[in-house]
């Protein structure tokens, strides 16, 4: 609901807000120049000057005549003296603050035109949850953990955390805007410096901000650096990474590559550590213990353990299969890469060095790592990788566990989203003695062409009646000779079957444009544009042709 | 990461372009962003949906093909297999871990060894054969079961609606 609210308000455009905060501040400062070109005007007390604003213009005028010779003071003194009075008249403050934020918006503004070019719509939704995901905690932490007393402290707080938040937002915006940039068939080169400059600058920014809570937080206790500088550190993680993957890609690592992989582990392990242990640092410093705010830094501190956890054991995972890939699947011998013509299904792209399974399919080897990081299985055939480690997924699937998961985003797109998982252990649910004899007759029912060894040998392979159906059913497991007259037939394709009826049952159109692949994007994408309006024109022609003669 | 799946997509695309199957066209709607498809599907012959040219998109996951895009048809649609919103509930669109129905092998799903080509494949042949066994569109499914009619007629309305003859 919020968030649709924020949408609906008629918030004004950046260039309404700065016309109207310069002439706020004209205003201030004009204000303060009539009352500082009294040079007695410290002697005034604010309330006294008020009153003589109030009772009169004669009497204002009076003072200086009175004070002529004093007033010669320079330029600078005077240019002293209106800082000094707008910092204690509190309306002046606050115009002063306005303008800061100001020209804050501004700068980002400016900045976002300079390096970025119109945002895409993805990376504008992403910068907002952003932001008001970041506003929400950083509520929380002002007024439910520090528990602010003064409107000054809470005013400091503010300004840091528009400056923190100010980084953070740009740094998203850069990581965004890399990922698309990687991702996108003819990025510009200036893009990339403009993007490395921005880079540098929230490096540098946000290493000055750390500098900046060494100074000023230390000397206000070692708990209000540690939050200030958790802030930084943060901002200078999530840059740091970005900037990481650029010096990769520069040195054209593979993007599978083992350091890829390992720089990425390093920089997302880092940033959760600093969250958690900043969120942690929060609880324990919530002044009561039972609170709507330490409940929900309690939630997210579960969240992010929760996230550490499942990136550790990602981890683990990994380095269990590269061991694993390694000493069970060799790498393809030269002959056999040669004789092979197909490219790397995964990637389709030609192989020089390939890693084959077990069913004599080859791919690249880091194709096929990422691949069985999701699923132990064969990318062509499907077969089994037969006690990969990847089997912890598929049994944690079937295990029922409860889980609880409140999506904020559902309701709001920048609210958080927490999931409680109890999980139950199980011992491995493998087919044993009885279990196993007892589900190979079932099995020999159903298939009576195999034989009840076979079967039987399968499923302890197998571990699961469900697998060894599936190898019968796709012909994996042979029937036992004599084969029956009609074994099972494999399972036909589906799609395969029906685009061949198809294809047979439709003349073929000329397919007009079809056929050749141009260089250029522009041509392309005209060329599919033509494409698309033959296609719906001829089906218009042919449905209206198949119509006339029934009408 | 994405540099591979890029790759790898322009290859398809190029395919689809070069050799395209039958009634069918497929690529990125604007080559800024290649991860955003538009396909369009003629309606399989000899089914109710026959004659229509259905446009659908496609989003695909920066990790692609390891994890398979997302379909949904951007015209209305009224099919067993087909959510309200055009989102397609088809096996091979589902990675191998998840299993939202439940009732599905592991054999049927994505792997990256099918493509684009291979799902628009497959779209059509559910339009040809819905499974209502799965229960996207419930109402669809049950009139798909029991008043095979009525879903003809609904059908023909949409397949004329594609062709913007309504």
């Amino acid at each position: 609901m919020p968030v649709t609210l924020v949408d609906r308000l008629p918030l004004p455009n950046l260039k309404v807000y700065t016309a109207g905060s310069v002439s706020l501040l004209s205003i201030a400062v004009y204000y303060a120049l009539s009352v500082t070109s009294d040079p007695n005007w410290r002697a005034n007390s604010t309330l006294a000057r008020q009153d003589s604003i109030e009772s009169g213009q004669g009497e204002q005028r009076s003072i200086p005549d009175q004070l002529q010779p004093n007033s010669t003071r320079n330029v600078s003194e005077q240019f002293v003296d209106v800082i000094t009075f707008m910092m204690q008249e509190p309306l002046c403050m606050w115009t002063l603050i306005n303008i800061a934020y100001c020209s804050l918006a501004v700068f980002g503004f400016a900045v976002q035109r300079l390096v970025f070019g119109p945002l895409r719509v993805a990376e504008a939704q992403r910068v907002k949850d952003k932001f008001w995901n970041y506003v929400f905690y950083k509520f929380i932490f002002v007024f439910g953990v520090i528990n602010v007393q003064y409107m000054d402290e809470v005013l400091l707080w503010c300004s840091w955390f528009t400056l923190v938040g100010f980084l953070h937002l740009l740094g998203q915006l850069c990581k965004d805007r890399y990922e698309y940039l990687s991702s996108s068939p003819h990025s510009g080169g200036w893009a990339h410096v403009r993007l490395a400059c921005l880079l540098a600058g929230i490096l540098a920014a946000a290493a000055a901000l750390l500098a900046a809570a060494a100074v000023w937080g230390l000397p206000a206790g070692r708990d209000t650096f540690a939050f200030m500088a958790a802030e930084c550190v943060l901002v200078l993680v999530g840059a740091l990474h970005v900037a990481a993957r650029y010096a990769l890609a520069l040195c054209a690592a593979d993007a599978a590559g083992a350091a890829a992989y390992y720089v990425a582990l390093g920089f997302e392990a880092a940033a959760l550590l600093a969250e958690l242990a900043l969120a942690a640092a929060q609880v324990a410093q919530c002044s009561m213990l039972v609170s709507m705010a330490s409940l929900v830094l309690l939630l997210q501190l579960r969240h992010l353990l929760h996230e550490l956890q499942a990136r550790l054991r990602r981890h683990r995972l990994y380095t269990a299969l590269a061991t694993h890939m390694s000493r069970n699947y060799p790498m393809a011998s030269k002959e056999e890469v040669e004789k092979n013509q197909d490219n790397c299904a995964i990637c389709w792209e030609p192989m020089k060095e390939a890693r084959k399974l077990p069913c004599s399919h080859l791919f690249h080897n880091s194709c096929l790592c990422q691949w069985v990081q999701q699923d132990a299985s064969c990318p062509t055939c499907r077969r089994a990788l037969a006690a990969g480690p990847a089997a912890p997924r598929q049994d944690a699937a079937r295990h029922p566990n409860h889980l609880f998961h409140f999506d904020g985003s559902r309701y709001v797109s920048w609210l958080p989203s927490f999931s409680v998982e109890v999980t139950r252990v199980r011992p491995e649910a493998a087919l044993a003695g009885a279990q196993l004899d007892a589900a190979a007759a079932q099995l020999q029912l159903m298939f009576p062409q195999h034989s009840r060894a076979a079967l039987a040998a399968d499923l302890a392979r197998t571990r699961s009646a469900d697998l060894t159906l599936d190898n019968i059913l796709e012909g994996r497991l042979p029937p036992a000779a004599p084969p029956r007259p009609a074994p099972p037939p494999p399972r036909p394709a589906p799609a395969r079957a029906d685009a061949a009826t198809m294809a047979a049952a439709t003349p073929a159109d000329p397919a007009d444009g079809a056929g050749r692949f141009s260089r250029c994007a522009a041509e392309r994408e005209a060329q599919l544009r033509r494409r698309k309006q033959q296609l719906v024109e001829a089906a218009r022609r042919r449905y209206l042709a198949r119509l006339a003669p029934r009408s | 990461m994405a540099g591979s799946a890029l790759r790898r997509l322009m290859a398809e695309y190029k395919q689809l372009t070069i050799n395209p199957p039958e009634g069918i066209i497929a690529g990125p709607i604007n080559e800024e962003n290649f991860f955003e498809w538009e396909a369009l599907i003629t309606g399989p012959e000899g089914t109710c949906f026959e004659g229509g040219i259905f446009p659908a998109k496609l989003h695909f996951p920066p990790d692609y093909p390891l994890s398979p895009p997302k379909m949904e048809f951007t015209c209305e649609m009224f099919h067993p297999n087909i959510y309200a919103d055009g989102r397609v509930c088809i096996s091979i669109l589902h990675a191998p871990g998840d299993d939202p129905m439940g009732y599905e092998s592991s054999a049927e799903r994505w792997s990256p060894v099918q493509s684009v080509e291979k799902i628009l494949l497959s779209v059509v042949s559910m339009l040809a054969e819905p499974n209502d066994e799965s229960g996207a569109n419930v109402d669809a499914a049950k009139m798909w079961r029991e008043d095979r009619e009525q879903f003809n007629k609904i059908a023909e309305k949409l397949v004329r609606k594609t062709l913007s003859l309504e």
